[in-house]
């Protein structure tokens, strides 16, 4: 298996799979098209710029502030993808349930073990397909979709008093770049457990498998519940389902609500970037690699046997 | 023998308790043999040709092509390719993705060869599988098939579901157009008369067990068949035919291991044909 081969492999997926590849662009455009109806810019940044007094103080220190200025951009630049990422963790999801059932379910598996790939490549090119290639296809879509967006806002706020939400600011925009680009590949990392489960409940059930990836750790949740009245393994998988967003949402912890002078010192002074490079500290994202790379050797194993639907 | 493509020896495999899918099977296949593994539903065929592909586990000795299929699969499938059935191209793949996926993961594909096969049929680049026909599903899989420089090629019922002029095509591409006395290539098939005539050797399965295994050169010095009426058909029971059923008022009896020369004077004789082996083994191992 040289790298051509890998890459056909990945290449063969968005084929079977053509939403990993479509529903990013779809939704990214949606955004760019809610920018461009959107009569009122405000909706897009959550701000109040209804000019009160409060607010024109706002931006008029905005103005003057190169760097709260940056710093703003970057909150409104980095959140706005948060759609197309959450969408197409979605399909995601569905795509991992599916990636190693279809195959059993249409009896396609024998063609494809007809060809001199391993079940080792086959696996592995659906794990890379959603841990790698379609991050960075997220993130290339949403680096369009943010200057598209920045485009049209820019040009509606010129000459108006939140003129300051429409420049540009490139360091900040690369720093940004980079820091979302880590950010997709740490997601990956953080929820590679929950991809190895859904890839090894695709790989085993004869059936239903959306039923098997869910239930049993549902079920396990409500026994636990029920009898113990205590909620660990809820705790355990809401931690693991949340705590990225948790990681990477620093730079959101903008107090609204509370006066110009309070958020502009909030966005200025508790800044600490969107980076969720905090994780790689935590012991739970490697401890969680190892249960992941547990699942996959799994599957893979479970493939290599595997023929009937 | 030293080119020997697939030695088997005792191969065993049961499906829980009761189901015996292989029972003891060994058989070899030479290379630049076209042999036709045949028997009738259930009784082994198909896990056989599993256990070759190494699709399935099972006890026993297997070579194909030097190399155990349960251990060294993954590179084993650089030489040898199989067709399981005429369905398994999935719906949503496109002809021309078809062929770039082949293409980019089998290194001894040529892809001009394929495009020479497409070219003969009328399916286009663009069609996805699931707008084919199910005629032009198995051309497709057979042009993509024959692109590849593999050293065995397998096919389990083929042309299963096929009208007769695809199923001739089929097997007229086949031997026209690939095989080279290099390759070899082992068969299944219901349709034993459609395939008998291209056949080197025979292999008839029945309930796990190998009932018989022959050159098609040998068959009329193994086997005679006798067509005889009246008197001489006591005579001929005697000789102890394995099989004889009643044609047209008249007894056709088939005799292994016994003289043209010593059966000739009871009545007509001739050499059986494939299909009328397999209908004398299966009844002959019948229970």
């Amino acid at each position: 298996m040289n790298t051509k081969s890998f890459f056909t492999l990945v290449e063969r997926e968005t084929w079977e799979h053509r939403g990993l590849v479509w529903v990013p662009v779809i939704t990214a455009a949606l955004i760019v098209l809610a920018a461009i109806i959107s009569s009122n810019v405000s909706g897009s940044i959550r701000l109040d710029v209804e000019l009160d007094g409060e607010s024109s103080a706002f931006f008029a220190r905005l103005a003057t502030d190169e760097v709260a200025q940056a710093r703003l951009f970057s909150i409104w630049m980095g959140s706005i993808g948060l759609p197309v990422l959450v969408i197409t963790i979605i399909v995601l999801f569905f795509y991992l349930l599916d990636a190693l059932y279809a195959e059993r379910k249409d009896r396609s598996i024998l063609f494809w073990k007809s060809m001199p790939v391993s079940d080792s490549a086959t696996v592995l090119s659906k794990l890379f397909t959603s841990m790698v290639a379609i991050p960075l296809w997220v993130w290339a879509v949403s680096l369009v979709m943010g200057l598209l967006t920045f485009l049209i806002i820019a040009l509606k706020v010129s000459g108006t008093p939140i003129a300051p939400l429409g420049k540009f600011h490139l360091g900040a925009w690369l720093v940004l770049q980079v820091t979302l680009l880590q950010n997709l590949l740490l997601a990956s990392l953080w929820y590679a457990p929950i991809a190895g489960w859904l890839l090894l409940v695709s790989v085993w059930a004869k059936r239903a498998p959306f039923l098997w990836a869910v239930l049993p750790p549902a079920l396990v949740m409500l026994f636990e519940e029920i009898i113990f009245n205590t909620e660990h393994v809820a705790q355990f998988v809401g931690y693991r389902l949340t705590h990225y967003f948790e990681s990477a949402s620093m730079g959101f912890n903008v107090e609204t609500g509370a006066g110009s002078q309070v958020i502009f010192d909030s966005i200025k002074n508790t800044y600490e970037g969107m980076s969720a490079a905090s994780l790689l500290a935590e012991p739970h994202l490697y401890s969680g690699l190892v249960v992941a790379a547990i699942f996959v050797l799994l599957a893979i194993r479970l493939r290599r046997w595997r023929d009937d639907a | 023998m030293t080119d020997a493509v697939i030695v088997a020896k005792d191969l065993r495999k049961h499906y829980g308790k009761q189901a015996v899918a292989l029972d003891g099977v060994s058989f070899t296949v030479g290379r630049g043999r076209i042999v036709g593994l045949m028997g009738p539903n259930g009784a082994g065929k198909t896990t056989a040709l599993k256990a070759i592909l190494g699709l399935t586990p099972f006890e026993g000795h297997l070579d194909v092509l030097g190399r155990d299929p349960r251990r060294e699969r993954d590179s084993l499938m650089q030489d040898v390719c199989f067709i399981a059935d005429v369905a398994v191209l999935p719906k949503w793949l496109r002809v021309s993705d078809a062929i770039d996926y082949v293409a980019g993961v089998h290194p001894r594909f040529d892809r001009a060869r394929a495009d020479a096969v497409l070219a003969r049929t009328e399916i286009r680049r663009r069609s996805k599988v699931g707008e084919l026909s199910k005629g032009m599903i198995t051309q497709l899989h057979l042009a993509l098939i024959m692109a590849i420089d593999a050293k065995l090629l397998v096919l389990d019922e083929p042309t299963l579901g096929l009208d007769l002029l695809y199923r001739r095509a089929f097997y007229e591409t086949l031997l026209n157009d690939y095989f080279d006395h290099e390759r070899t290539i082992l068969v299944t098939t219901h349709q034993v008369e459609e395939i008998e005539n291209l056949l080197t050797d025979v292999l008839l399965i029945n309930h796990g067990r190998i009932v018989l295994d022959a050159a098609i050169d040998d068959l009329p010095s193994r086997f005679v068949q006798l067509i005889a009426n009246g008197e001489s058909r006591e005579a001929a029971r005697r000789l102890g035919p394995i099989y004889e059923r009643e044609v047209f008022g008249r007894t056709a009896f088939v005799f292994e291991g016994r003289e043209a020369a010593e059966l000739a004077a009871l009545g007509e004789i001739r050499t059986p044909s494939v299909a009328d082996l397999f209908v004398a083994k299966m009844a002959g191992s019948a229970s």
